[in-house]
């Protein structure tokens, strides 16, 4: 178990840097994961901390000494690639235990951990087959085993779940909880799927365009977004963006006048008279049916809003609304009388909604 | 269905594939059957021998007993001259029946094997790190030494026969029989080495760099990463630039006839072969036979290439 820790890291490729000013604290034994789109720089923080990739500037740490300099083979991490990388020419076995070999581990250990890691993964039936034997699920699970086996001090897992249907995703994410309740290992995942990011993270890293957006336990991540891009980033279906107006006692939003809680002071926030333009954020699960909960005063309300499309999900419906020229998006649960073509009052709770600036996008703190 | 043949398509293309098959084959089916011939049959068309001859092959490889060179007639008519005593009759009989030097085939073969055999390993050990470098490393300058490698293929060999005997003459090579050796071999060397670093450099950029990146975490160096993954994901290739550097040791004449000409022990096949043709000893089923079992080796190698060049050694590692 080990620490690691990134200072200032810049990195470019030729002349363009895709990342920037990169700062991450990993504790001993954190499951930490990296989340944001595709080509935002995750698997190059990764590859950094493994030391496939020279920082152009800053500094790596594992375990409180600077690795900058330390080749991968002397880093003791184990890595679960992206594109499982198996020794084609090895059999599910030896790809597992290679490692373990090169260490020169005594031999009834390596069959102990073969064994353990082997049940763990489901993999028995499998040892004596080569890679291209094996489904793309089977061999993420090599890939996560070869990894897993190991006495590294860090793992590193790049998208392992990417190729994995949505039934064994699950069941493997399941699995990767438990593995890290067990081994306690330092974990650094990265993903682009936010359900993963939410489900496996002790620390959720958003990034974007080799920056770090925000840091932070998952429900923080989910419940203070510090701007839109996580804000609409982070939950599925995406918290939905309404432009509104800010006045001190109330938000308008398509002519509708919604209550604050409490009166905005107005030395935290300058307001012109017209009130001030901004994004008003709303999570589609956190609105409810007016006709369901009956009139609450502390609640705010939408009126009228048309429905133009009902998606039944089982336990939720997921509305398609229409308030104004505005779209937004409603989860409500079963219990919801609501028809398509017809118009709802949907209910939330202002605490629960965000205020973010137009042109910075940041959030305003107005609760 | 589009590709599907009629059965007259079908049998117009056996005939055309035949056909170029037997044209191909004719001179080592006509090698082969005239190595099996008597001398009664040597003249004969046919390419199945009346009776099958073993006597070359078993003289050449050593079972048999020599055959006896004819004496030319017009030496016999010599040796009935009275006025050559008996002693001097022997002398020179001996002379055209002695066998020591008519063809020591198990002793060119040799010569050949550890020459041809030396000079692809060497060749393709050069031709594995060349190949990794220039197909991995980055380096200043990498492109230009890759290019410039291919230039010894721009000159042909005869050109450059005499510069490199000079080189070899100032350096003192060519006085002793193993200095001469040295600069066979790496004359051989030299000509194969393109071609392989050309072939081997293709093929390991084929290999996912990925494989190499967890080997390292996994606490592979980079050397041992090419021992562990790479070399052995290889194989093939390996097999076949090995087959390829062997052959072209194995037949090469020209420079062979240069360097050891006056080395009579020292000879390879096709040098030991061209004397054959031209000696007393020239017979045509032990020329022929000597032939074939020249040949062998090189077909050998080449099912042996076959064999192993079906290849697909990397699927399955990484995610396409
Ligand atoms: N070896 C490389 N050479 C040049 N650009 C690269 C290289 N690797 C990654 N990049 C670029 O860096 C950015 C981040 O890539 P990456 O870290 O792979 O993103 P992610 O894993 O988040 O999808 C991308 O814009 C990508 O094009
Ligand atoms: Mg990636």
């Amino acid at each position: 178990m080990a620490s690691v820790t990134l200072k200032n890291i810049y990195k470019s490729f030729g002349y363009v840097e895709v990342l920037h000013n990169i700062n991450l604290e990993v504790d001993e034994g954190a499951f930490v994961v990296l989340v944001g789109p595709s080509g935002c720089g995750k698997s190059t923080t990764l590859r950094l901390i493994a030391g496939l990739e020279d920082a152009t500037e800053g500094e790596v740490l594992i375990n409180k000494r600077v690795v900058n300099l330390i080749e991968p083979q002397h880093r003791n991490i184990a890595m679960v690639f992206q594109n499982y990388a198996l020794y084609p020419h090895k059999n599910v076995r030896e790809n597992i235990i290679f490692g373990l070999k090169r260490a020169k581990a005594p031999k009834d250990l390596i069959n102990r951990r073969l064994e353990r890691v082997s049940r763990i993964l489901e993999l028995e039936d499998l040892l004596d087959r080569k890679p291209a034997q094996l489904s793309g699920g089977q061999r993420q699970r090599v890939a996560m085993g070869r990894a897993i086996v190991r006495d590294a001090d860090v793992f590193l897992f790049d998208e392992p779940l990417s190729n994995l249907d949505a039934k064994l995703r699950h069941q493997m994410r399941s699995e990767i909880r438990r593995i890290h309740r067990e081994y306690k290992t330092t974990s650094i995942y990265v993903t682009h799927d936010q359900v993963e990011a939410m489900t496996l993270g002790d620390k959720v890293v958003v990034m974007r365009d080799g920056f770090i957006e925000q840091h932070g336990s998952p429900m923080e991540i989910y419940l203070k977004p510090n701007n839109i891009f996580v804000a609409t980033f982070i939950g599925a279906p995406s918290m939905n963006m309404l432009d509104a107006t800010l006045f001190p006692g109330f938000v308008e939003l398509e002519g509708q006048k919604l209550m604050l809680t409490k009166r905005i002071n107005e030395n935290d926030i300058p307001l012109p008279k017209e009130g001030k333009k901004l994004k008003l954020g709303i999570r589609p699960d956190f609105f409810l049916d007016e006709d369901i909960v009956g009139k609450e005063t502390h609640l705010a309300i939408i009126r009228n809003a048309h429905i133009d499309i009902i998606e039944p999900l089982g336990f939720d419906r997921e509305l398609d609304v229409q308030v104004g020229n505005q779209a937004l998006k409603a989860r409500l649960d079963l219990r919801t009388m609501a028809k398509e073509g017809e118009t709802i009052n949907l209910c939330f709770d202002m605490e629960r909604a965000h205020f973010f600036d137009v042109g910075t996008e940041k959030r305003l703190s107005i609760h | 269905m589009i590709g599907k043949r009629s059965f007259l398509q079908n049998i117009f293309l056996a005939l055309a594939v035949g056909s170029v098959l037997f044209i191909c084959l004719f001179p080592f089916i006509q090698i082969l059957s005239t190595s099996l011939k008597h001398q009664f049959d040597w003249g004969n068309p046919s390419l199945i021998p009346m009776k099958i001859n073993l006597e070359a092959y078993r003289e050449l490889l050593g079972f048999g007993k020599m055959k006896d060179a004819p004496i030319p007639d017009t030496i016999k008519r010599l040796l009935d001259n009275p006025l050559i005593t008996e002693k001097k009759k022997d002398e020179i009989i001996s002379k055209y029946r002695s066998t020591g030097d008519v063809f020591p085939f198990p002793r060119y073969f040799l010569n050949t094997f550890i020459l041809s055999a030396s000079a692809a390993s060497i060749s393709l050990i050069l031709a594995v790190f060349g190949a990794y470098s220039f197909s991995r490393l980055r380096f200043k300058g990498r492109s230009t030494i890759q290019r410039s490698i291919l230039f010894v293929y721009m000159v042909g060999g005869v050109m450059l026969m005499v510069p490199l005997y000079q080189m070899s003459v100032k350096a003192g090579l060519t006085k002793t029989v193993w200095g001469s050796l040295l600069s066979l071999l790496l004359i051989y060397i030299i000509q194969t080495l393109p071609v392989s670093l050309y072939m081997l450099g293709n093929y390991f950029r084929t290999i996912p760099y990925s494989l190499e990146e967890a080997a390292a975490t996994d606490g592979c160096s980079r050397i041992e990463a090419i021992f562990f993954i790479i070399l052995p994901l290889s194989a093939p290739m390996l097999v076949t630039v090995f087959v390829y550097c062997f052959i072209i040791a194995w037949n090469e004449f020209l420079f062979a006839s240069v360097f050891i000409k006056q080395f009579h022990d020292f000879h390879t096949l096709p040098l030991a072969l061209q004397s054959l043709f031209v000696s007393k000893n020239a017979i045509w089923d032990r020329i022929m036979s000597a032939s074939m079992l020249t040949l062998l080796p090189v077909i050998f190698c080449f099912m042996f290439v076959m064999r192993n060049l079906t290849g697909g050694l990397t699927a399955g590692g990484v995610k396409e």
